[in-house]
């Protein structure tokens, strides 16, 4: 373990940290955060093995459960709210599987690992494992709100969290086992008929990998086209083709904006209410 | 945001070897100053004394590797450049990048496949019209 190698000073790296990120911290507040339960009982089982006093025992150290349950909830909001404000297309079902992508442990243990969280965070096994890891970053975002109020805990989780999302295709995130029913729905919310699929392309039907290329029509219209293998392949990806386009998740659209944020204060008020 | 991935510098020098003047120098002149200027990384000095192994400055970043960089017979001001190397660097491995360009949008239109052109099933190809 790190601090158990020579030259360690733990007050000093948690205050490099805190300009690592380039955010103030109130001390005390982040030192919790890095606290916890599993470290607090092996403490305490460590000093009565020691034979110290029933006083003695009992640390004096709060875990961190309480800032990061604070962190989690916030986080979500956050992100729940950009995407919808970014992305106001998408039904609440994807957001929330982005929600759940972008909090999920091996993410956020990612995330904590290359951030030197696990230098820092006290507890019982080593290397500590994901969900410690998780635990311990969401605590730290639960005590950035605390020090430094939502509006900086919001870009923090904007900046840290959002890049995750680069390079990765919606359906990668989202799992929707009938494409073709969410699209028809999709497009009688929007009082559109019915799509109708046509072969569009086809090359080697003969062979061992044909490849086919479905195009769905709405009214004559072209809506979208996708590629497969087979008929029924190429019929559900251009369903899934049709989405993306639908829900402004392609490729090829705007970059996240991660300029200056203006939002009002109801939008504020919002997030620290949860 | 900008973090920069040198986590710790530790400077392992002896107090009485001669190649290590360079070490003593910048720890009393310049380490400070270097200190305050990176309030990101945590500076080490450790002293070991007598005769022991050569100096060496050695950099942790935050995706673990750790580098040695031997500063035996080297003057302050040297020292100092080359730990903001240090600091300015990342943490990967130092070889050879077989490109010095990336993009993760290959194609922006859309990436050429062999039925970009082709007219579909569907486009009927209608009689040719008799040059007028």
């Amino acid at each position: 373990r790190r601090s158990e190698k020579p030259n360690w000073d733990y007050h000093a790296e948690i205050q490099a940290f805190s300009h690592r990120v380039q955010e103030n911290f109130a001390l005390d507040l982040l030192k919790t955060a890095f606290v916890n339960p599993c470290y607090i009982e092996s403490e305490e089982a460590r000093r009565r093995q020691l034979g110290l006093d029933k006083e003695a025992v009992a640390l004096q150290l709060q875990d961190n459960t309480a800032l990061s349950e604070r962190g989690l909830r916030f986080a979500r909001a956050y992100l729940a709210q950009s995407f919808e404000g970014a992305y106001p297309e998408l039904p609440a079902k994807g957001i929330e599987a982005l929600v759940n992508f972008l909090t999920s442990q091996e993410l956020v243990s990612y995330v904590a690992q290359n951030l030197s969280i696990q230098d820092l965070a006290l507890c019982r096994d080593f290397p500590a494992p994901p969900d410690v890891l998780q635990r311990t970053f969401l605590a730290v975002i639960g005590a950035l709100l605390e020090s430094s109020g939502p509006e900086r805990t919001g870009i923090f989780v904007r900046d840290f969290f959002i890049p995750q999302l680069i390079g990765k295709d919606l359906f990668e995130i989202w799992e929707v086992v009938n494409p073709m029913g969410l699209l028809v729905e999709e497009l009688t919310k929007r009082n559109i008929s019915a799509p109708e699929p046509r072969i569009t392309r086809q090359l080697g039907v003969s062979t061992v990998l044909p490849v086919y290329f479905v195009g769905l029509y709405c009214d004559k219209k072209i809506l979208a086209e996708g590629p497969g293998e087979t008929l029924l392949a190429a019929e559900e990806e251009a369903a899934r083709v049709a989405l993306r386009k639908l829900y402004g998740y392609t490729e090829n659209r705007r970059p996240w904006d991660y300029s200056k944020p203006k939002q009002g204060l109801a939008a504020e008020k919002a997030i620290s209410s949860n | 945001r900008y973090v920069r991935q040198l986590q710790r510098l530790q400077l392992l020098f002896s107090p009485t070897a001669a190649d290590a003047r360079g070490a003593r120098q910048f720890v009393e002149e310049a380490a400070q100053d270097f200190a305050r200027q990176h309030p990101d990384v945590v500076l080490y000095v450790s002293p070991h004394s007598g005769p022991g192994p050569a100096p060496v400055l050695r950099a942790e970043y935050l995706n673990g590797t750790v580098r040695e960089e031997l500063i035996a017979s080297k003057t302050s001001e040297e020292i100092v450049q080359l730990a903001t190397k240090l600091a300015n660097q990342s943490g990967l491995d130092i070889i050879r990048i077989r490109k010095p360009f990336h993009t993760d949008n290959p194609s922006v239109q859309g990436q050429w496949h062999p039925l970009t052109n082709k007219p579909s099933i569907l486009t009927i190809q209608g009689p040719r019209l008799q040059p007028q």
